[in-house]
């Protein structure tokens, strides 16, 4: 029971304390939604991309262009060579008919119709190859490159590297950003809960004066600045799940891939703000009164 | 004991003080009064010798344990220092509120202090609708509210006018008379000398006399 009356007290305080100074409260409450709409952002972005990486490595194919007059017999023979590779899944030979059929399909796609004016347009063949780990695009590709029977090697390495050094730069300039915002939200926070001291301190006095124990004096304050934490948290929730599903296409839009983010990872954001709301809160006040209750008594 | 700054606010000092005493604290301002209060309720540990307090020794005494000695201690003061925005009866319930003492001791205790202090009528009102006389009996009310061993009364009467102030004077006696100790810091020499109480008497942080049964001045 006495520890029901602790918590009671405490809360019932935070609460009176949060709208006392309702200005800076409110204040500080902003900055956390700041800091946690960025890093919503971030994370979305991120875990798009990422989804988008996972289409290209799902793709990640060689392609082989093969030189013109190979005999059906010398095509099966390189298929099962390659096939051999370590690191490839599949290997599918695309006749120079089927490579004609794709490119007019392609065009119907997009409402054309292929013309050639009359003029025969030989294709290459080609060996679509489809590995199981990416990393083995560079080994087929040299392999391939200096033999005799290929023409010409094309892969989708550079496109993955592109977008993987894409995904990095916006992590790095995002983590650093989100860092400092932090910073920002620590010290919002800190000085909150300062004010707030400053403003209780005739009654701070009282209640050492009355045999109050360290934590009936800290834990309201520490629980004030769980408080900004956890508001700004919930607001920043309500604004990711309103904003969720129009942000949907407009990312696949602007990235030109398959980014959308499954509804499951809502959840698992929500819970990380919530977790990075009350845990700035927390460190923020507790710093504050660290600082400033341990030197008054 | 000796501050930071080099000053030393009390020297030598030997007193013993047996539970339900009745004793007056003396001097001028600056004899070390203040200072003499603060090692009781341990807001300063002595830098040299020793304090004990009911039964506790104070220069041993761990920061968890501060508590638990200012409960056993009441202490009121010149200013009274009630919350502005809370009415009597939260003043006092304040005290029990924020060591975490059951709504049911609460409800209990409140009244009876009121009681004892005559201030049940008032139990609803701000300090600032209370004259000084009130206000320090709400101030007491609070301090006794955990049912102190000692009660530390520092210039109690000290912003109020003689009739106030010997009323405030009987309550602190009645209050003895019921078992707790009392030590009052006083400039009041009417009080002191009408009294003839144990007076200790403190000038530049010595003390220069311990009488029992005493008056303000020494008497020759």
């Amino acid at each position: 029971m006495p520890f029901v009356r602790f918590i009671g007290f405490s809360i019932i305080r935070a609460w009176q304390g949060f709208w006392r100074n309702a200005m800076m409260s409110l204040a500080a409450t902003a900055t956390v939604i700041l800091m946690l709409v960025l890093l919503s952002a971030l994370l979305i972005v991120i875990t798009g991309l990422n989804s988008g990486l996972e289409f290209i490595e799902s793709k990640v194919a060689v392609t082989a262009q093969l030189e013109d007059g190979l005999t059906d017999a010398a095509v099966a023979t390189l298929t099962r060579e390659v096939e051999a590779v370590p690191g490839v899944a599949s290997v599918e030979y695309v006749s120079p008919a089927a490579a004609m059929r794709r490119l007019e399909e392609s065009y119907r796609e997009t409402g054309q119709e292929l013309d050639t004016g009359g003029a025969t347009i030989r294709l290459f063949a080609s060996l679509e190859i489809s590995l199981d780990d990416p990393d083995a695009s560079g080994t087929v590709s040299a392999e391939l490159t200096d033999d005799p029977r290929v023409e010409r090697v094309l892969t989708k390495q550079a496109e993955y590297d592109t977008l993987l050094g894409i995904i990095n730069v916006i992590r790095t300039v995002g983590l650093v950003g989100i860092g400092l915002v932090g910073l920002t939200v620590l010290f919002m926070i800190i000085n909150t809960i300062r004010i707030a001291v400053y403003s209780r301190a005739n009654e701070i006095e009282i209640m050492r004066l009355v045999g109050a124990s360290d934590s009936f004096i800290r834990w309201p304050f520490i629980l004030e600045g769980i408080l900004c934490g956890l508001v700004g948290a919930l607001v920043t929730i309500v604004l990711v799940a309103v904003v969720w599903d129009p942000i949907q296409p407009a990312m696949v839009t602007i990235f030109q891939m398959p980014t959308a983010v499954s509804a499951r990872f809502l959840t698992t954001l929500s819970v990380l703000l919530l977790a990075v709301g009350l845990g700035v809160g927390a460190l923020g006040s507790w710093i504050s009164v660290r600082s400033y209750l341990s030197a008054a008594r | 004991m000796t501050y930071p700054n080099g000053k030393v606010a009390l020297a030598d000092v030997n007193v013993s003080i047996q539970g339900g005493d009745f004793v007056f604290l003396v001097g001028p301002s600056g004899a070390g009064k203040s200072t003499f209060i603060r090692l009781l309720i341990r807001e300063q540990v002595p830098t040299a010798g020793n304090v004990r307090v009911a039964g506790h020794d104070l220069h041993r005494m761990r920061r968890g344990q501060v508590p638990g000695l200012r409960r056993r201690i009441g202490i009121v003061f010149q200013d009274f220092r009630l919350l502005p925005n809370k009415t009597v009866w939260e003043n006092v319930a304040f005290a029990l509120d924020v060591t975490g003492s059951p709504r049911a001791i609460v409800r209990q205790r409140v009244p009876q202090l009121l009681n004892l202090v005559g201030l049940h009528d008032h139990a609803h009102h701000l300090p600032t609708q209370l004259s000084g006389g009130e206000q320090q009996r709400t101030a007491i009310a609070r301090a006794l509210v955990h049912d102190p061993a000692i009660l530390i009364a520092d210039e109690p009467t000290g912003n109020l006018d003689p009739v106030t102030s010997w009323e405030i004077i009987q309550l602190l006696i009645q209050i003895n008379e019921l078992g707790t100790t009392v030590l009052m810091a006083t400039h009041n020499q009417e009080i002191v000398n009408a009294m003839r109480r144990r007076v200790l008497a403190l000038e530049g942080g010595q003390l220069v006399r311990d009488e029992a049964a005493a008056a303000y001045e020494r008497e020759y």
